[in-house]
């Protein structure tokens, strides 16, 4: 078994560092604990839910996607370098892990996006199993678990009282990272802590039977109300990637950058004609959780939702994915039930 | 993550760039109607027109853009069947179809492309077609009109119903007058009642009441209607009385999009992507789509 | 506070007709959520306190709301100044609104908003701020351009420009925002140094004379950006060069619109 005290994760990270990897890991920052590239002196706090997701290492807020030169009316494109550092996502959540299943799916959806793939091949993922949850995790609702190894190159589960760290690989990926983290990760003994008790708070099959007979439906005029149409929940999701490609240019170059999107915002769907099919934010609503428990699924077989809670967590407006999924889940009972 | 991380080590050789567009030089261009302009556009090398054409088939759209501005999407309002290049027709709406109208000929602008489903024209072969269109929604309709007319011998009958709001806003003049002319082609055409001008020799009248009157036979026939919402709502009902059934009726749908394949997430109808599962569509699929997002 | 008197003041308002919704918040765990009553049955679910920081006259802009006018709005002091903000922008008008009074620890009861109005400038002339912020204002102010532009640009950084902070504000309610336009495209939307830098200035600038400091921007901010320091110093400028104080006045006029003979001019160095 690989172990190591829980007081030396800074002492992991350092040595994968030094071995080359840029570290991204939960990182107390201000008055939030947010995903972001380690530097010495950092302090990880494993036991806290950053505020942003792993979605940030493999889709960056906004990237290069095109260049070009311009000699005055004639343009020569240029080729675009990918950013794909060597990095290893560690302490990160295990429905960031799960989430990249679909992220994987749709990049490689018939056209291949080698800016996501490059990067995702240079990116080791280590979850930390949840020994502890809060009110807004549902990740067992959605068919995932607190100690899930989906999408995990290794996986660090808390020992001991939290007193340690087992690290378990899984991948050749999960075990270069091991081999880097050389002395600081020994063999060793360690009793692992059962992982957080996420009680299910909806049946996540019963809410896809429901929306595929309930686009028109009284459910969405209430649950959407007290959104306002901002993007921070879409951009928080790990599994959300919505992108809107924008051309910003001097006189001399130009950048295409693709940057990210969110299908709350209230021109996401609007024409140039100015006819909008989703023009009230309940639309815009429903199409959220249509996407991620009904299209997405059709299409994919997976849902586009993994239980991490990070929308409810931060939205002032008290919208809530699982919140949604809970009356949907209840008005399929009550409909059941006549 | 900080939004702008440091640049970092290329940790892989980029394999391809599927948002790289190819640059086209503008050929030749024609103002079609106020605001409506047609370019003709001829691929950079032989190796991409090839690419092109082995994958084009008449329905798939493409992105046309001018870097700075960015890309718009259209239909390529030419048929396979003439591989010496491709045409695009647009208004001018906004900033990106703004900045294709300023382009000259011989200047370029670039293109991605073709993506999205076709007609299923091979299925078509010895059946009689009825063409329906309406204002700038004739491109789509007038590359399948084209393709079929380059292997004519191979289809039924070809009705043409096609209408807009004035005589002025009728797109591919030229065009149409050579459809006229042909006796293998039975074209019809309208404008608004307001829109004749005085030579006018069309019909006056809305292209619903018009199709209805010239009641083309649903018998061995496929129908492709194409036009703003309004004419599509009320065309419909007339195919429908007319015996046109809705698997064998085809329409194209239109929304914004920005990737055109399948990733950015916002040109879906329901469950369809626009860009993935259409734009082609039939119009039994359309009736299937939840009617609140379209 | 007396929440029991609220709650049925509130019951009573829809079971006459007098409001067709009441908006407030109602606890969800420890969470303080918007609540849009409609059923006077509901309304034993209004809760007030602190811990309500989001503004619910940001809601009065959405069309599907609209139907439902008059709405009842649980309104903090800083929320009345929204009201009247808006008001003396035409955005509604009596006809829209009833406003449940609150302050700390006490229930007003239900007002126009030509109450409100009295009421604010009755028992609501001077709210007090943080004095942590107004020090942490001071220090800015006391730092040379360089340290100060490096202090926002760092700050800036952090913003992934999803526009909580313009969704929560009560002020913003353009239908196509500065930075939603595109010809030209004044403010780049990439989250990148130099379009957040534009956007987060350009916002408080939009607000200058106008932000009530509910404080709901900051609070909705998913990456805790001190927005308030901005706010709070321009709202301070604003009261300091042209004597104006959002939200105390429906029928005054947009500072930044407006010019008057007596404009200072010890801006012009």
């Amino acid at each position: 078994m690989k172990v190591f005290d829980a007081t030396k994760l800074s002492h992991v990270a350092a040595a994968l560092q030094a071995a080359g990897y840029r570290v991204v890991a939960p990182i107390e920052d201000g008055a939030v604990v947010r995903l972001k590239e380690w530097a010495p002196g950092a302090s990880i706090r494993p036991d806290v839910i950053p505020v942003n997701s792993a979605k940030d290492v493999l889709l960056p807020p906004s990237e290069v996607i095109g260049r070009t030169t311009f000699d005055g009316n004639d343009f020569t494109p240029q080729d675009v370098p990918v950013a794909a550092p060597r990095t290893v996502l560690l302490a990160v959540r295990p429905c960031d892990a799960a989430a990249m299943a679909l992220l994987d799916t749709v990049f490689n959806w018939d056209y291949k996006d080698e800016f996501y793939n490059a990067r995702r091949e240079a990116t080791t993922v280590v979850p930390v199993a949840c020994t502890s949850t809060d009110d807004q995790c549902f990740c067992t609702s959605v068919g995932g678990a607190p100690d899930s190894k989906a999408g995990a190159d290794a996986i660090l589960r808390p020992a001991d009282g939290g007193t340690k760290f087992i690290v378990e690989p899984i991948t050749e990926k999960g075990k270069a990272m091991l081999a880097a983290a050389g002395g600081t990760i020994a063999d060793g003994d360690a009793k692992a802590d059962p992982p957080a008790a996420v009680p299910r708070r909806f049946d996540a099959q019963a809410v896809t039977a429901w929306l595929a007979d309930h686009f028109e439906d009284d459910l969405w005029a209430t649950v959407g109300l007290g959104c306002l149409g901002c993007g921070a929940c879409t951009y928080a999701c790990p599994t959300c990637h919505c992108f809107d490609i924008q051309d910003e240019a001097t006189r001399r170059e130009g950048v295409r950058l693709r940057n990210w999107d969110s299908c709350g915002f209230g021109q996401f769907t609007l024409h140039a004609s100015g006819h909008n099919p989703r023009a009230l934010q309940s639309a815009r609503w429903r199409n959220r959780v249509m996407h991620k428990f009904s299209y997405i699924p059709q299409r994919f077989q997976m849902l586009g939702c993994t239980g991490c809670g990070r929308c409810a967590r931060l939205c002032g407006a008290g919208m809530s994915m699982a919140e949604v999924c809970r009356l949907i889940d209840e008005e399929s009972r009550k409909a059941a039930a006549k | 993550m900080s939004p702008n991380p440091q640049p970092a080590p290329i940790a892989a050789t980029p394999r391809g760039n599927l948002y790289q567009p190819l640059v086209m030089k503008i050929a030749s261009a024609r103002e079609e109607a106020p605001d409506v302009r047609t370019l003709r556009l001829e691929f950079p090398d032989e190796a991409s027109r090839a690419a092109f054409f082995a994958k084009y088939r008449v329905g798939m759209f493409g992105l046309y853009g001018v870097p700075g501005a960015g890309e718009s999407t259209f239909c390529v309002a030419s048929p396979p069947t003439r591989t010496g290049y491709i045409e695009c027709t647009f208004r001018r709406t906004g900033r990106v179809t703004a900045a294709l109208r300023d382009r000259e000929v011989g200047q370029a602008i670039t293109f991605r492309g073709p993506y999205g489903n076709c007609f299923p024209i091979e299925t078509w072969k010895g059946r009689n077609l009825v063409f329906i269109a309406g204002g700038i929604a004739l491109p789509p309709l007038r590359s399948v009109i084209s393709n079929v007319l380059d292997r004519r011998a191979e289809f039924g009958k070809v009705t043409i119903l096609y209408g807009a709001r004035t005589v002025a806003d009728l797109v591919y003049k030229d065009e149409l007058a050579e459809w006229a002319k042909r006796a293998d082609v039975n074209l019809v055409t309208t404008v608004d009642p307001g829109g004749e001008t005085p030579d006018w020799k069309g019909k006056i009248g809305f292209v619903p009441a018009v199709l209805e009157q010239a009641a083309p036979g649903p018998d061995n026939a496929v129908a492709l209607v194409c036009g703003p919402p309004i004419m599509i709502k009320f065309s419909l009902p007339v195919l429908k009385k007319l015996g046109f059934p809705d698997a064998d009726t085809y329409t194209t749908l239109e929304n914004r999009m920005k990737c055109g394949v399948g990733k950015c997430g916002r040109c879906n109808v329901g469950s369809l992507y626009v860009c993935k599962d259409g734009p082609v569509f039939t119009v039994e699929q359309l009736r299937g789509m939840p009617q609140g997002d379209l | 506070m007396e929440v029991d008197r609220l709650q049925t003041d509130a019951a009573e308002l829809l079971r006459s007709g007098r409001a067709r919704m009441v908006i407030g918040f109602r606890a969800r765990g420890d969470q303080r959520v918007p609540a849009f009553i409609t059923d006077p049955g509901q309304t034993g679910d209004l809760v007030v306190d602190d811990a309500c920081r989001l503004n619910p006259a940001a809601y009065l802009r959405k069309p599907e709301l609209k139907r439902f006018r008059p709405v009842a709005l649980v309104a903090r002091p800083a929320v009345m100044r929204s009201l009247v903000l808006l008001a003396a922008e035409s955005q509604i008008t009596d006809a829209d609104v009833l406003v449940m009074a609150v302050g700390p620890d006490v229930y007003h009861g239900v007002l126009d908003l030509a109450g409100t109005t009295a009421l604010l400038k009755e028992k609501y002339a001077d709210l007090p701020h943080d004095a942590a912020m107004l020090k942490r204002i001071e220090e800015l102010a006391a730092m040379t351009p360089q340290e100060r532009a490096a202090f926002w640009a760092a700050q800036f950084a952090k913003c992934t420009r999803c526009y909580a902070c313009r969704a929560a504000c009560p002020g913003c309610y353009c239908e196509r925002c500065i930075v939603e336009q595109n010809k030209p495209q004044w403010i780049s939307t990439a989250a990148r140094r130099h379009g957040n830098y534009a956007w987060n200035v350009i916002r408080a600038f939009h607000q200058a004379g106008r932000c009530t400091e509910c404080g709901a921007c900051e609070a909705a901010c998913p990456q805790g950006i001190p927005l308030m320091l901005l706010n709070v110093r321009l709202a301070g400028d604003a009261q300091r060069e042209f004597k104006a104080k959002a939200g105390y006045d429906p029928a005054a006029k947009p500072v930044i619109g407006t010019w008057s003979e007596d404009d200072g001019e010890e801006f012009i160095r």
